[in-house]
């Protein structure tokens, strides 16, 4: 167990790596020159050999002018920076983003938190309505019940997120009136305590509800098909001839077993609404999280934080996909992963 | 003697066999027995069992008519992306900007004028009649005609921007509709008009947020919103104007000797230069947009300004036109002979004059904004020119209809596109892997294993801001394609693979290798045609994906950029209340649409994946 454990970090830090060189060098595509904006509005002011052979000493001062390998190396604090010290990424220094004039550190802490408790929220949510839904189901195949749930799971399913999303403003916001629009707080508002929690709920609650849905579909489908490819099995046939109760044919035999297919694909699920899902929720609803700071970052070219922010998903989803495999032992006592 | 054999093992299957499928398909019905047992080949099977799902050939009947209309409609609908048009924005569905009331045509027209997106018309009696769409804000409707103009016996009526304006038989002028800069109000001296200084006005005009009128001894008032123009008269002209011609942001008259001035202290545009050949011997003005028309004592007609749309392209006259009237774009004018020409932009039509009004006689015409009007001798009403937008106008004024047919080729394209790209790579890396296992293997399932575990739409942002900076809209689409084509081709290359490992072994592969076939060809021309049916369901459910990733990059504006319409870039503003609630015409066609061809394309993938399960027959 050791020993995969350590293989797979392993793996996991090289594709990190992999990964973070790739988008190094695209984001090193972009016709930029930080030298050449420091150095252009004294381009007037002084003589042209004089302007050039400054603005060649800044570039050499920033380190503009090494190799891609060696800039990566710099970034990632491989290497001593220009000013003799570790200062990449591995040492904690995300970067400076230029639109918000502040080090990248300061300013992803809100926009986290706050994508954090959109998640968790819709995960814990969503999990709590599709498993005894996608149960359902399974139990009752194609009772006129499960015909409707998985009708409605289609149209769930094949929707665009951001349609939902308009659609749920339409509805609840518009028509209903009982949710706001977009925001996260009520504008102005000085509320502590509980009323601040209460009125950060409010804001939250149709956005949770759009990612509930979203989610809803596709997960009950899973949970369905697993557990329907489980009942049809030898052993729960042999459970029910035991006489167990159907309860106890169901929950214990038959759910268990389909939590390993389950499982996967939930963290699949939780990694793709992490990364896009949350995209298009913050955009549509204006709100303060990591995609849309992601998303402000690519439109203001605000690229040292785009890519701090990149490189946080890629850790994101490779951890994701490890928790998954790690995961299966849980679930299942059989899986043995470190044959 | 093997024949008989088969026969006889055939006999035996057939009982079971006819009653399992009587049971199943034709409960009351016999059927011919050698009709099951004939051999059918597999993609029959599929065919069969596909279409016996009655749901999913319903999702594939609507996905052709859906993508049928979407391919073939642009060749009918152009769609000129520069195209926008201020006049025309947020226009509600519907063909009712020339539904005039048919009250008006039985009491007989005095006066018609066209606006921007709606017409008054004045009855004999004296009653004022809105039409189009008559809404400037959500609570101002020029509809709703104040009471003392339908009290008043009206004689003249014109129509602005987002005001109008009625005069009535005794000389009293009313406006009405937003009043926020100006728009309703009067002169003092227009104010006072009924009761003291007895004035007779005899024309007013209005346009874009202003208006004018017209006194009989030659005095001009002007009145509005002074942002776009400067409504001061020269005090040299007054008294001697013969008539008055607004343009969008100017106004021109005509003087008592002939002549064609402006009357402004300032000349800012185009039209205030006035030419040579209109300083004398003009007997008519009239304005369009950026331009204005004179109509010379011979009959001819002298256009300018600003002509951007062909408006000064004045087409010969078969006889010498008598009255001239401007549009948005375009002029119209009445001929002695009663023929009327029209010319200028013929975008909605407003240039193609119909036959029955060509052959009646006309006695006067009306055009306006991109609407004719032209009454005959018997008081009937003809009309052309745009009738409105089947599914309204989006907030720049740009036909949502052409949008939605044009988005759809291009957001299918790319899906489809992207989707080839996407089993190619997989078709390829997975049938090597798969074929050769080993070191080959490793490497590429490495490779599609750091693919799948970067974050996707992220991932496609970051590429399609990095490479799409230094491209054209039309390569940037390529690109889109080939980055969605990329990034998702891990998914149908692990299935290659494992089909792979498990046709490897079997017969005929083993022959092909005996009978010294090239790998190559083994892989791509004897095994890979076997596993694509299996392949088919993912390919379904990727075009479907792809359409919705390329949509989402859109909606967040990271892929096919504006103004080429996608059906996912035609949704971007809409997540504002005002849109959703009072513009409801810019999202609810397009994301109907959009949603029900992802629906279907759902439903024919999991109908396919029924279609191929093995189990489904019941074998």
């Amino acid at each position: 167990m050791k020993k995969y454990l350590l293989k797979r970090i392993l793996y996991l830090i090289i594709v990190f790596f992999v990964v973070s060189l790739m988008m190094y060098s695209i984001y090193n595509l972009i016709p930029s020159d930080p030298a050449l904006v420091q150095m252009e509005p004294l381009r007037k002011t002084l003589k042209p050999d004089e302007w050039t052979r400054q603005y060649l000493e800044l570039r050499s001062q920033l380190g503009l002018d090494q190799p891609l390998l060696i800039r990566y190396a710099r970034w990632m604090g491989f290497m001593r920076d220009v000013d003799g010290t570790f200062s990449g990424l591995l040492q904690g220094n995300f970067g400076y983003s230029v639109s918000y004039k502040r080090p990248v550190v300061d300013i992803i802490g809100t926009p986290m938190q706050n994508t954090i408790i959109l998640n968790f929220v819709s995960t814990i949510l969503t999990l709590a309505i599709t498993i005894p839904l996608g149960i359902y189901c399974a139990v009752h195949a194609r009772s006129a019940g499960d015909s409707a749930i998985q009708a409605a799971t289609v149209v769930g399913y094949s929707l665009p997120i951001f349609l939902i999303s308009i659609l749920f403003i339409y509805v609840f916001a518009v028509l209903l009136r009982w949710f706001p629009t977009g925001g996260a707080k009520t504008p102005g508002s000085t509320y502590t305590g509980t009323r601040e929690f209460l009125d950060r709920m409010y804001y939250l609650a149709l956005p949770v509800l759009v990612l509930v849905f979203a989610g809803l579909a596709g997960m009950t489908r899973t949970v369905r098909a697993a557990m329907m490819d489980t009942l049809s099995q030898d052993y729960i046939r042999t459970a029910r001839a035991k006489g167990l109760r159907e309860k106890v044919v169901i929950y214990s035999h038959a759910w268990r077993n389909a939590l390993l297919p389950v499982s996967t694909s939930i963290m699949g699920w939780m990694i793709s609404v992490f990364t896009g899902g949350s995209l298009v929720i913050e955009n549509t609803f204006s709100l303060n999280g990591t995609g849309r700071l992601y998303w402000s970052g690519l439109n203001t070219t605000d690229y040292e934080l785009v890519l701090a922010m990149q490189m946080f998903y890629t850790l994101v989803s490779l951890v994701g996909v490890l928790l998954t495999d790690l995961s299966y032992t849980l679930v299942d006592p059989r899986v043995r992963i470190d044959k | 003697m093997s024949k008989e054999k088969n026969t006889n093992a055939s006999k035996k299957k057939e009982f079971f066999l006819w009653r399992w499928i009587r049971r199943a398909f034709f409960p009351n019905k016999e059927l011919d027995i050698y009709t099951e047992e004939q051999l059918q080949s597999p993609f029959r099977v599929v065919l069969k069992n596909y279409f016996s799902q009655p749901i999913a050939v319903v999702a594939l009947i609507l996905f052709i008519i859906i993508a049928l209309f979407v391919f073939i409609a642009p060749s009918f609908v152009t769609l000129d992306l520069g195209e926008q048009d201020s006049t025309l924005t947020s226009l509600a569905p519907g063909y009712d900007m020339m539904k005039y009331p048919k009250e008006l045509e039985e009491n007989g027209v005095v006066d018609i004028s066209v606006g921007p997106n709606y017409s008054i018309g004045v009855d004999t009696l004296g009653k004022v009649y809105v039409w189009g769409k008559s809404k400037v804000t959500k609570i101002i409707d020029l509809k709703d005609v104040p009471e003392e103009v339908q009290a008043a016996h009206v004689v003249r009526v014109a129509a602005g921007s987002d005001h109008a304006v009625a005069l009535d038989e005794e000389g009293t002028i009313y406006c009405w509709g937003n009043k926020r800069l100006g728009q309703l109000d009067l002169p003092f001296e227009l104010q006072t008009n009924n009761k003291r200084h007895r004035m007779e006005i005899i024309d007013i005009q209005a346009s874009n947020q202003f208006s004018a009128a017209l006194t009989a001894d030659g005095q001009l008032f002007l009145w509005g919103n002074t942002n776009f123009v400067d409504l001061d008269v020269r005090t040299q002209v007054q008294k001697h104007v013969k008539q008055v011609a607004l343009t969008m942001n100017a106004f021109m008259v005509l003087l008592d000797d002939g002549s064609v001035v402006n009357p402004a202290y300032t000349s800012s545009s185009t039209v205030q230069k006035v030419p040579e050949a209109a300083q004398s011997g003009v007997i008519s003005i009239a304005g369009s947009t950026n331009s204005v028309a004179a109509l010379m004592e011979d009959g001819s007609v002298i256009v300018w300004g600003a002509t951007t749309k062909g408006e000064n392209l004045v087409p010969a006259f078969s006889a010498p036109a008598v009255e001239i009237e401007g549009g948005r774009y375009h002029y119209c004018a009445r001929l002695e002979n009663g023929e009327i020409v029209a010319w200028g932009s013929n975008r909605y039509n407003q240039c193609d004059v119909p036959e029955e009004a060509q052959n009646a006689h006309i006695v006067k015409i009306h055009s306006g904004s991109f609407q004719n009007y032209a009454v005959d001798e018997d008081g009937h009403l003809h009309n052309w020119g745009l009738k409105g937008f089947i599914l309204g106008t989006d907030t720049l004024g740009r036909d949502v209809f052409a949008r939605l047919v044009n988005g759809g080729k291009m957001t299918m394209t790319i899906g489809a596109v992207a989707v080839i790209i996407e089993t190619i790579i997989g078709v390829i890396l997975g049938g090597i892997a798969g074929y050769f296992g080993g070191v080959v293997d490793m490497v590429i399932m490495r490779l599609a294993e750091v693919i799948s575990s970067m974050p996707f739409i992220p991932f496609c942002m970051i590429l399609s801001a990095v490479l799409g900076t230094r491209v054209t809209i039309e390569q940037r689409m390529y690109i889109i394609m080939v980055i969605l084509g990329i990034l998702s081709w891990p998914g149908i290359c692990r299935l290659v693979r494992a089909q792979m490992f498990a046709q490897r072994e079997m017969e005929y592969v083993v022959a092909a290798k005996t009978l010294g076939v090239k790998e190559g060809k083994i892989i791509f021309s004897q095994i890979i045609p076997n596993v694509m049916s299996v392949c088919l369901v993912t390919i379904t459910l990727a075009f479907g994906t792809s359409m919705l990733t390329e949509s989402t990059l859109s909606y967040l504006g990271f892929g096919v950029p504006l103004p080429t319409p996608t059906w996912g870039n035609m949704l971007t503003g809409a997540n504002n209340s005002l849109i959703i609630q009072s513009y409801w015409w810019n999202w609810v066609f397009v994301g109907a649409i959009f949603g029900i061809t992802c629906i279907c394309i759902n439903l024919i993938g999991d109908g396919l994946r029924d279609a191929l399960d093995p189990k489904a027959n019941g074998r």
